[in-house]
C-alpha cells in the first residue's frame, strides 16, 4: 500500500489495514472503553508507552487511530492526536510544550476562540501572547521575547482571509528556535500542505471542511516531525525525562514524533479530551471526498465571487483570490488550487442591512459554523466574536457590516437566487 | 452458566486485534477475501447476508432462547413475516392468535393473504378451537403470549402438540415475558419469534426483530428468507441492541415488580372497573401464567369506569407515563390500542377477541413504582 501515496488515495486509504479478522471493507467502530490484554507483561509494555496497542479509549481507540494516520498522512506529518473538538487540539498541542512564564506570538486574525484561548484562558497559568498583523511579518519577529516558545497563526485568517506568509514566519521560527503552528482549517491539506512552508505542527478543527458535512465535532494535532526539539533547552516537556513514565526523554525515544507522543502521553492520560469513535467514523466517511468537495467549494466560490463583485448592493467583497485583495500573491503562491469558500462582504446600507440580508435568506442556514456541505452565513460582530472588545474587533478586521459567507455546495445558481431575496430586503437600508 | 452471565457474555468474545471488550460496531457493506480460493473463509462477504456486529447479537439472542440459531431483522414485524415466509406458501394455511399484535393481524390479512395463503384466527387460550382449526394444508402455528394487548395466554406445551401431530410448525412470539421469563423451546415450540424493539433494547433506541429456531432445518429455511429477503438489522442497531441484553434481566424483575404493584394498586381503586396482569390471582389464566412462565412481565391493562371517555381522560391527562405505541422500554408507556397499536383490526374483530373500547395498556417501565402510582392516581382523580 505504501507504493501508493497521491492525495485522492491516501484519502481513501491511509491509515486503514483492512481489518484481518473479517476482511470488513469499511474501519471497524471501535465504541468500547477498554481493552483486554493478552497478559500482564503486555499490558504493563503499553502503559509505559514501550509498544503501541490499546488499553482505554481516552487514550487510543482504533478507529480514532485511523483517522489519526489518514490525517497525518494527508499532512505529509510524522504522527496526529484526535481531540474532541478544534478548541481541544489548540490547547492540547500548546500546553503540550509551553509553561508558566512562557509566551506565545500570535496573529491577531484568528478565530475567536483562539484569541480568548490566549488572551484570557492561557494567562491565567502564566502564558502570555502578544499579536501581530499577518499582513506584517517583520511584526512577528519584533514580537519574540526571550520566553516566547511558540509562533501561532491560520494560514488564513478569520474573518480578514489574510494569508500568513508560510515560509517567512517559518524562517523567523527557525532563527529563533521557536516551532511554527499552523490553524489549517480554512485550507484542509488539500488546498495547501503547510508542512512543505515551514510549518512544525498543525492543528485543524475537523469538524469543518475535513469532515465536510457538519455532523461531527472534532480536533487533530499534527505534528511534524521537522523540529529540532534537541537544538535548545527551551522545550524540557519533550527533551527531559518525563516522570509519570519512568522518566522516559521523549526526544529521544520518539524522535519525529515525540512532540504528539507527549500530548498522547501527558493530554490524552491527564486531561482527557478524547474523540469518541463514532465521531472518528462519520469524519472519515467525509475525508473520503475531502478532494472532490474542495475542488467544487472553490468553484462556487469563484462564481459567487465573481455575482457578488458586480452586486450593486455590495459594497466590498473580501476574498484572496481577488487582485483587490492584499494577499493576492500570497494565496496564488501557498493556495493554488483556490483560497478557501470563505468569503466575507459588506452589505450596503450598514449593520442593519446585514442583518436584513441574513434573516431573509432561506437556502443558506443562519449559523456559527463554516466548511459545512451546505451553505453558511453569519454576522461575526454579534455571534463568532462577540466576545471580543472593540479594538480587537478591528484588529482581526471585522466591520459591522460584514456578512461572513461559507459557501456550500449546493447549485451556485440556487445560492444566487436565495441572496437575491436577501438583497432585496436589505435594499431599503441602502444609501440613496 | 446462568442467565445474567449469558445476558452479558454470549455472543461476544473481545476482539482478537485489539482486545476491545465490546464487539466493533461493523458499519460496513462488504468483506475483502483474501483470495478467490478463499472465498468466505472468514465467514463474511456483504453484509445483507452477514455482518460480524449483527451475528454477534444473533449468538447470543439464539443462546438466551436456547435454540441453534437467530435470525436478526429490521423490525420485529419483517421477523415475522419471515417465519411466514420461511415456513408458508401459495395454497397453505396458517393459524394464528386471534389477540396477536395487531401487526401481525394486518400483515396477514392485507398483505400475505394476497399471496396465496389462508389464515384462521383462532382463540389459542383454547387449544381445541387450535386443533379444531387444523387443515391438512396447515404449515404454521403463531402464537402470541401473553397476548398484546388482551394479555389473553396460551399454552405453549399443548398447541406445540397439535402442531407437531399436524406436520407444522409452531411459533411462538416471545417478545412479551423474553426468555428470561419464558423458553418456548423448553415446552416443545419450533421457533420464537421477538421484536427487539422491547425488552431486549429496552430504551427506545432501536427497532428490531429476531426469529430463533430450534432446529436446523428451520433455522436454515429462516436464514434463507433473510438473505433472500434483505430485511436484515443494521449494525448500529444491533450494537445498541447487544448493550441493552446486559441488564434484560435486571430490567424485567424490577419492571415486573413495579407492574405487579400498580395492578394490585389499580384492581383496589374505586374508579377502575377491571384490571388484567398475568401475575393477579384474579386473572383468568394465572394457574398457567405461573406454571409455563417464570414471572409476568410487567405489561398490564385496565378498564376505568366510564369506558372509552374515561380512559381517554385519564391518558390525556397523566403525567410521567408518555403517551405512545413502544413498550417493554424503561420509560412507561401508556396505550389506547383501539386508536393506536390496534387500529388496523376491525370493529368487531376487536369486539369478539376482548380489544374492548375503554381498554388502556401499560408498559412498566424502570421508574420509581411509588411515583408511577402517584401519576396514576392523580390522573384517576381527574376523572
Amino acid at each position: 500500500m505504501s507504493r501508493f501515496l497521491n492525495f485522492d488515495t491516501l484519502a481513501l486509504h491511509a491509515g486503514q489495514v483492512v481489518d484481518p479478522e473479517f476482511g470488513a471493507r469499511a474501519a471497524p467502530i471501535y465504541q468500547t472503553t477498554s481493552y483486554v490484554f493478552p497478559d500482564t507483561d503486555t499490558a504493563s509494555s503499553i502503559f509505559n508507552l514501550e509498544r503501541g496497542g490499546h488499553a482505554y479509549s481516552r487514550i487510543t481507540n482504533p478507529t480514532v487511530g485511523v483517522l489519526e494516520q489518514r490525517i497525518a498522512a494527508l499532512e505529509g506529518g510524522s504522527a496526529a492526536v484526535c481531540t474532541a473538538s478544534g478548541m481541544a487540539a489548540t490547547f492540547c498541542a500548546i500546553t503540550a510544550i509551553l509553561g508558566q512564564g512562557d509566551h506565545i506570538v500570535a496573529s491577531t486574525q484568528m478565530y475567536g476562540g483562539n484569541i480568548s484561548l490566549m488572551k484570557n484562558t492561557l494567562p491565567r497559568f502564566g502564558i502570555t501572547a502578544s499579536f501581530f498583523d499577518p499582513t506584517d511579518t517583520d511584526a512577528c519577529r519584533a514580537a519574540i521575547q526571550d520566553n516566547t516558545k511558540l509562533i501561532y497563526g491560520e494560514l488564513i485568517g478569520n474573518p480578514g482571509l489574510d494569508i500568513l506568509d508560510l515560509e517567512a514566519i517559518g524562517k523567523i521560527g527557525a532563527d529563533h528556535n521557536i516551532p511554527v503552528m499552523i490553524d489549517a482549517t480554512f485550507n484542509t491539506p488539500y488546498l495547501c500542505r503547510c508542512f512543505d512552508y515551514g510549518a512544525n505542527m498543525i492543528v485543524h478543527s475537523v469538524t469543518k471542511w475535513m469532515g465536510g458535512h457538519g455532523v461531527a465535532i472534532g480536533g487533530v494535532v499534527v505534528d511534524g516531525g521537522n523540529f529540532d526539539w534537541g537544538a535548545t533547552d527551551k522545550y524540557p516537556t519533550i527533551t527531559e525525562p518525563y516522570a509519570p513514565f519512568s522518566g522516559i526523554n521523549l526526544w529521544e525515544e520518539f524522535g519525529p514524533s515525540a512532540f504528539a507522543t507527549r500530548i498522547r502521553a501527558e493530554a490524552m492520560r491527564d486531561i482527557g479530551p478524547s474523540m469518541s469513535p463514532m465521531n472518528a467514523f462519520l469524519l472519515l466517511q467525509g475525508i473520503e471526498t475531502l478532494s472532490l468537495r474542495m475542488d467544487k467549494h472553490m468553484s462556487n466560490t469563484m462564481e459567487l465571487l465573481d455575482y457578488l463583485s458586480n452586486h450593486d448592493q455590495v459594497s466590498w467583497v473580501n476574498h484572496p483570490s481577488l487582485p483587490s485583495h492584499s494577499s493576492h500573491e500570497l494565496a496564488k503562491k501557498y493556495l493554488p488550487k483556490g483560497a478557501g469558500s470563505i468569503v466575507s462582504f459588506g452589505v450596503e446600507g450598514g449593520r442593519e442591512a446585514g442583518k436584513a440580508f441574513i434573516e431573509n435568506c432561506e437556502l443558506a442556514s443562519h449559523l456559527a459554523n463554516v466548511g459545512d456541505a451546505k451553505t453558511l452565513i453569519i454576522h461575526p460582530a454579534t455571534t463568532t466574536h462577540s466576545r471580543i472588545d472593540a479594538d480587537a474587533l478591528v484588529a482581526a478586521g471585522i466591520t459591522e457590516d460584514m456578512v461572513r459567507l461559507s459557501v456550500g455546495l449546493e447549485d451556485v445558481a440556487d445560492i444566487k437566487a436565495d441572496f437575491e431575496n436577501g438583497f432585496r430586503a436589505a435594499k431599503r437600508f441602502a444609501k440613496g | 452458566m446462568g442467565f445474567r452471565t449469558r445476558q452479558i457474555h454470549a455472543g461476544v468474545t473481545p476482539d482478537p486485534l485489539t482486545g476491545s471488550i465490546l464487539t466493533p460496531i461493523y458499519q460496513t457493506t462488504t468483506y475483502v477475501q483474501p483470495s478467490v480460493d478463499e472465498y468466505l473463509s472468514k465467514g463474511f462477504t456483504y453484509s445483507r447476508s452477514g455482518n460480524p456486529t449483527v451475528k454477534a447479537l444473533e449468538l447470543k439472542l439464539a443462546d438466551l432462547e436456547g435454540g441453534v440459531d437467530c435470525a436478526c431483522f429490521g423490525t420485529g414485524m419483517s421477523a415475522v413475516l419471515a417465519t411466514m415466509l420461511a415456513f408458508l406458501e401459495a395454497g397453505k394455511h396458517a393459524i394464528v392468535s386471534d389477540v396477536a399484535y395487531g401487526g401481525t393481524y394486518r400483515l396477514s390479512t392485507k398483505v400475505l393473504s394476497r399471496f396465496g395463503i389462508d389464515y384462521t384466527f383462532a382463540d389459542t387460550s383454547n387449544p381445541d378451537d387450535v386443533a379444531n382449526s387444523v387443515r391438512d394444508n396447515t404449515a404454521l402455528i403463531l402464537t402470541e403470549t401473553p397476548a398484546n394487548p388482551t394479555m389473553k395466554c396460551s399454552d405453549i406445551a399443548a398447541i406445540s402438540e397439535i402442531a407437531n401431530k399436524a406436520g407444522a410448525v409452531h411459533a411462538v412470539d416471545n417478545t412479551f415475558l423474553t426468555p428470561y421469563y419464558q423458553r418456548p423451546f423448553e415446552l416443545g415450540a419450533d421457533v420464537s419469534i421477538h421484536s427487539t424493539t422491547k425488552y431486549m433494547d429496552g430504551h427506545n433506541a432501536t427497532v428490531g426483530g429476531a426469529v430463533i429456531s430450534n432446529s436446523d432445518e428451520h433455522a436454515e429455511a429462516v436464514r434463507f428468507i433473510q438473505n433472500s429477503t434483505g430485511t436484515i438489522m443494521s449494525p448500529q442497531v444491533a450494537w445498541l441492541t447487544l448493550q441493552g441484553c446486559k441488564t434484560l434481566s435486571v430490567r424485567m424483575d424490577a419492571q415486573s415488580a413495579s407492574a405487579m404493584a400498580i395492578a394490585e394498586y389499580l384492581e383496589a381503586h374505586p374508579k377502575v372497573e377491571q384490571v388484567a396482569y398475568p401475575g393477579l390471582k384474579s386473572f383468568s389464566q394465572h394457574e398457567l401464567s405461573s406454571r409455563q412462565a417464570s414471572g409476568y412481565g410487567a405489561m398490564l391493562w385496565f378498564e376505568v369506569k366510564g369506558g372509552l371517555a374515561a380512559g381517554k381522560k385519564l391518558m390525556d391527562n397523566i403525567e410521567l407515563w408518555s403517551l405512545a405505541e413502544n413498550l417493554g422500554s424503561v420509560e412507561s408507556l401508556i396505550t389506547h390500542p383501539v386508536t393506536m397499536t390496534h387500529a388496523d383490526v376491525e370493529p368487531e374483530e376487536r369486539a369478539r377477541v376482548g380489544i374492548i373500547d375503554g381498554l388502556v395498556r401499560a408498559s412498566v417501565g424502570l421508574e420509581d413504582t411509588e411515583d408511577l402510582i402517584k401519576a396514576l392516581s392523580d390522573a384517576l382523580d381527574q376523572v
